[in-house]
């Protein structure tokens, strides 16, 4: 039971929880109480004295962003004297304040002015000169005006509380403090915005929108991010159709207002100036513009012509994540019911099936059974195999909030050194830290377990329940040694010994599974490996436990929950389970076809060897995504029907028979899910560009000249269908109601289902690039994502490529000094496979040994890199790579 | 009918008397001081107070004084105004109105505009004449107003004074506030996008 405090606040009577702020009670009974330096995300720092109320027993007037509700307390925030006071603290402030309101950006959504209005004069006593500070240039994207500023250390409090990058400081003294960035260079941070969001007057604005805008002329739109898995809630403001700024109200989304830099800057990509605007038809081997009539016309009637002469399973269906469930359950039905097919396929095969995979072999479901919530008060977290803070930020804000806030717990296993540097670094705030190879986080996890084990850890309840399978895994880890765990992690046993100590002591655990083990091989078995962990801990089933693995792209989630994979139905239900096929035949009023389906690397293959003769490729690009090692290009060149449904003209477009042009996120509406599984409602900010429309709507056109009519009036009866199929899917309320793991399931992996492939899983495996030797400069290469962009996608927002605009080899200086190259020089890097010219960037977060290299800009160096496809789950994996490295003549 | 009545009607009759009844006010005319202007030969001395064509102003130094922050098209009832604001190419952080239109086909001359701005940028001109063959030319752009600006510059102080939104050049100059300018640091290299 939460401890009550009763109090009245000018008359209206309230019970609050103990400890609530002054403030925070009154605007519970709707008193608002002006002030600067509080914000509910930040600690109280109580500077600005703008918020002084009467409180009746006390002395002299209280703060009531720092002063906690007490019993009885009597406060009145509209008397004679609170009212002198916030005349005179503004007085204050508007002695100095440049009062240029006209020409500011914050101009009529301002705290200041809003203040201002309510209780000053319309004159000021002052006729003292206004101070003025020198202008320095500050970044690309955020732009200061520190004449406005009116110190009240919100930028600077954020900054650091919340995002731990510690970017900005104050410099000066009294009226002449100045919030700059920390060094003398121009600002390197992680441009999540939340500066530029939280000031609450205009001294630090967003340079991208800078004075294109009032804020009356704005409409705006409820939507949510198309960059990352997390799934931040936006509001999208436009005037006149055009994009103008993205902001993230505070309390709103599962992101409570904060963003990335992606999901505050990226926006520009909807209305790049490439955005194809019309149907593109191949006529002698040039793409011309068509009209739709021709476009649909064509592509339905060469559908039809190969469908009667090589049958439906000549036909391959691959769509890219990015897009809604409606659109992504319309394929499937389409690709299902009108072509007749289970060759489907999404992005979420890059890495996505391998963790839901792993949840529905263990727990028997297919999705979290935590939410952010969970993380935030969680007592332990580990992470494996994410640089969390550059693939899903919000969900890295989570785990700082719960680290820095509450005290939990943070154990990291990691290709990243615990580094200060320009952005922040998750690994400097964990307890136990294990800096891997990309080829270590098994041997560490497996570290882990052996710890649990042979340190007697084993929770007891399981020891008992399931005796089979305890003993199996003990034996399976007894048999690893030490040193060789030792040596594939780089970590003593006894630091195994005591973070497995710190994990199980408490009560709440959550495990965060990234990119590093989903998007590499054996991806499905190391999730479950993990699940074991929890399962070994006991902490497996309580509140508030689980594994998570993370999603990259924002609809990976709902790509599979909709059905749009081989091996699941809607839902999602296996694609083999009788039941569900039943089900969903009675829905769809038709047989669902049969037989196993292809993958997206099968229909590759199948397209190179000529059994498949047609592809419906719908946002997604697999010509530049994978290695031209994958030989994608040719065999998507010797399709007899190549239809691409995409935003621009991608590798894989240019390739199309027919391209037809599809909208972005922000013209369309529909439905996302998170990560987590929550599912949230996409809604269009501005009016579709060219001829575009959403993808749902021409495959249900092109449906209608198949002969096989799916048509709707709109998404949302779409997701009415969808939701009649997956009873309760999306209700849409503020947090996802997370499942429980199905005891059957569990009880049934306990007894057997663990043994399959135990065996491989319990062991450290071969090392994939010897570590010791490194006198012929080999480097393992990694291809990984940053936090400034998101895929190829990103890269066409001009925002985000102010920050980043190409891709560069980021070495340890170690790794640098042992060849020679400093910071800037030209490399050229090689393998048997071909090599690639770049710029060396030295980083002390990259573990020596190895080089990142941004997915995004990956276009050469994807040229060195070599496909390795998962037997178990079909993922195809070719991030890394072995090179040498050599300054470039 | 009395026979006074009658007779009297007959006499008015016979003498045609409703004519130089309607005469007497012509005649009467004659010897007034003409009311019809010969336009456009003749023009009439106008207030300074009138609401005529729109014009943009500079300061005494040629500075424009527009900062281009959209009130008057904010205040404008009849949404003839158009503003385009950017930064300055040539001074950091400085807001200016890289484009300004008013479609004068549109506006009521309520001159709300002139009132809503906060440098009195925008006034009022004594020009009335801008009738045209061609339509296009009345969507004033920047530069036509700010020739109007130039050419009936005298006007325009004339209408802000009369409005009572400035005082005379002296005294304007004394109690004029300007917002502050962004100073480059000296030692800092300028700007990306100045260099
Ligand atoms: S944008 Fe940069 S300086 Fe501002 S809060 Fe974010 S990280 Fe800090
Ligand atoms: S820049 Fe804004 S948020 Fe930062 S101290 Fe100044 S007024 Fe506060
Ligand atoms: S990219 Fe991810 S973290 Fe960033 S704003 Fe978008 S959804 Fe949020
Ligand atoms: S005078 Fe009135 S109608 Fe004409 S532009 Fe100004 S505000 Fe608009
Ligand atoms: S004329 Fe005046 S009100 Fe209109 S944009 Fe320029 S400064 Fe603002
Ligand atoms: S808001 Fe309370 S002192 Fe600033």
């Amino acid at each position: 039971m939460v401890e009550t405090v009763k109090l009245t606040i000018d008359g209206h009577h309230i019970t609050v929880p103990k400890g609530t702020l002054v403030i925070e009670a009154a605007r519970q009974v709707g008193v608002m109480v002006p002030h600067f330096c509080y914000h509910p995300k930040l600690k109280p720092d109580a500077n600005c004295r703008m918020c002084l109320v009467e409180i009746e027993k006390m002395p002299k007037l209280q703060t009531a962003c720092s002063t906690p509700a007490a019993e009885g307390m009597v406060v009145r925030t509209a008397t004679t004297v609170v009212n002198e006071a916030h005349k005179s603290v503004l007085e204050f402030i508007l002695a100095n304040h440049p009062l240029d309101c006209p020409v500011c950006d914050q101009g009529g959504r301002c705290d200041l002015q809003d203040f201002s209005h309510e209780y000053t004069p319309t004159t000021s006593r002052f006729i003292e000169v206004k101070r003025v500070f020198p202008k320095e240039y500050f970044s690309p994207l955020i732009e200061t005006q520190m004449n406005r500023c009116v110190q009240c250390l919100r930028c600077v409090r954020y900054c650091d509380e919340v995002m731990d990058v510690k970017a900005l400081a104050p410099s000066g003294r009294g009226t002449m403090t100045e919030i700059k960035h920390f060094t003398h260079h121009e600002l390197d941070c992680e441009f999540c915005g939340g500066c530029v969001q939280i000031c609450p007057v205009g001294a630090i604005t967003s340079r991208l929108s800078m004075y294109e805008f009032r804020p009356w002329m704005l409409k705006r739109a409820d939507t949510v991010c198309t960059y990352c898995g997390d799934g931040c809630q936006i509001t999208i403001q436009t005037k006149e159709n055009q994009l103008i700024e993205v902001m993230s109200a505070q309390g709103a989304g599962r992101n409570n207002g904060d963003l990335c830099a992606r999901g505050f800057f990226g926006y520009h990509v909807s209305t790049h100036p490439d955005r194809l605007q019309h149907p593109l038809i191949r006529r002698n081997g040039e793409l011309v513009q068509a009209t739709w009539e021709d476009a649909l016309e064509w592509v339905a009637e060469t559908a039809i012509r190969l469908k009667l002469a090589h049958g439906p399973n000549a036909f391959g269906g691959l769509i890219g994540a990015r897009c809604t469930n409606e659109d992504l359950y319309l394929f499937q039905k389409f690709m299902r019911l009108v072509v007749g097919t289970n060759n489907i396929d999404s992005s979420a095969r890059y890495g996505q099936i391998n963790g839901v995979r792993a949840l529905r072999r263990v727990q028997g479901t297919s999705r979290w059974t935590v939410t952010f919530d969970d993380i935030v008060s969680a007592e332990a977290l580990l992470l494996v195999g994410t640089n969390v803070t550059e693939t899903n930020p919000i969900t890295g804000l989570k785990v700082k909030e719960a680290v820095k806030k509450r005290q939990a717990t943070l154990l990291t296993i990691e290709a990243l050194e615990p580094a200060v540097g320009t952005i922040s670094n998750i690994a400097n705030l964990a307890a136990h830290h294990f800096s891997v190879q990309p080829d270590g986080f098994k041997p560490a996890v497996l570290g882990l377990i052996k710890a649990v084990v042979e340190e007697n850890l084993v929770s007891q309840p399981l020891a008992q329940k399931a005796p089979g399978y305890v003993q199996a895994v003990s034996e399976a880890v007894r048999r690893l040694s030490w040193q060789a765990i030792e040596r594939a992690t780089g970590s003593s046993s006894q630091s195994f010994i005591d973070a497995t100590r710190s994990f199980t002591r408490t009560a709440r655990a959550v495990i965060l599974v990234g990119q590093g083990v989903l998007r590499a091989p054996d991806g499905s078995g190391l999730t479950a490996t993990l699940l074991d962990l929890l399962l070994l801990t006991g902490h497996h089933g309580l509140p508030g436990c689980g594994v998570a693995p993370l999603a990259e792209e924002n609809n990976d989630q709902g790509a599979v929950e909709m059905g749009a994979a081989l091996e699941y139905l809607p839902g999602p239900s296996d694609a083999n389970d009788q039941a569900a096929r039943a089900r969903l035949a009675q829905a769809w009023k038709e047989e669902l076809p049969k037989g196993p389906g292809k993958s997206l690397m099968e229909m590759i293959e199948g397209a190179r060897t000529g059994s498949l003769k047609a592809m419906f490729i719908v946002g997604e690009n697999p010509a530049g995504s994978l290695p031209p090692s994958a030989g994608t290009m040719e065999a998507l060149q010797s399709l007899d029907l190549l239809v691409c449904q995409e935003l621009f003209l991608t590798e894989t477009a240019r390739l199309a028979h027919v391209v037809l042009p599809a909208c972005s996120y922000a013209e369309k509406d529909g439905t996302f899910t998170n990560t987590e599984g929550h599912v949230q409602s996409v809604r269009h900010a501005i009016e579709l560009i060219g001829e575009s429309r959403p993808d749902w709507e021409i495959l249900s056109a092109l449906s209608v000249l198949m002969g096989y009519p799916l048509e709707y009036g709109d998404a949302k009866e779409i997701f009415k269908e969808i939701r009649s199929l997956i009873p309760g899917y999306g209700l849409l309320g503020p947090a996802p109601t997370p499942p429980r793991p199905d005891q059957a399931v569990v009880e049934s992996y306990l007894k057997t289902g663990y043994s399959s492939g135990l065996a491989e899983r319990y062991t450290l495996g071969e090392r994939r690039a010897a570590s010791g030797e490194r006198k012929d400069f080999s480097l393992t290469l990694l291809v990984t994502q940053t936090l400034f962009h998101s895929g190829k996608f990103s890269t066409r927002a001009k925002g985000l490529l102010q920050v980043q605009a190409e891709g560069a080899f980021s070495l340890n200086p170690a790794d640098g000094t042992r060849l020679g190259l400093a910071e800037g020089d030209r490399v050229r890097v090689s393998n048997d496979l071909g090599e690639m010219t770049t710029t060396v960037k030295l980083q002390d977060r990259v573990p020596v040994g190895l080089a990142l290299f941004p997915e995004h800009f990956d276009q050469e160096a994807r040229r060195l890199l070599r496909v390795s496809t998962d037997p178990a789950t079909q993922v195809p994996y070719y991030k890394s790579a072995s090179v040498k490295v050599e300054k470039a003549k | 009918m009395s026979v006074g009545a009658l007779t009297k009607k007959i006499l008015q009759a016979m003498l045609f008397h409703e004519i130089w009844d309607a005469m007497k006010v012509t005649f009467k005319h004659m010897f007034h001081r003409p009311i019809t202007f010969q336009y456009p030969r003749e023009q009439r001395t106008i207030p300074d107070t009138h609401r005529g064509a729109l014009a943009l102003l500079r300061y005494d130094d040629g500075r424009e004084r527009c900062v281009g922050c959209d009130l008057c098209e904010a205040a404008c009832p009849s949404r003839c105004i158009k503003v385009v604001s950017a930064e300055d190419p040539s001074l950091p952080l400085q807001r200016y109105a890289s484009e300004f239109y008013i479609d004068i086909t549109k506006c009521v001359f309520c001159g709300y505009c002139v009132e809503a701005c906060p440098v009195n940028a925008l006034a009022m001109t004594k020009l009335y004449e801008f009738s045209t063959h061609d339509k296009r030319t009345l969507l004033f752009d920047k530069t036509r107003l700010y020739q109007i600006g130039e050419r009936y510059i005298e006007d325009g102080k004339k209408y802000l004074i009369a409005h009572h939104q400035e005082k005379d050049d002296q005294m304007s100059r004394e109690y004029r506030y300007y917002f502050p300018q962004s100073v480059l640091k000296a030692t800092q290299a300028p700007p990306k996008h100045l260099s």
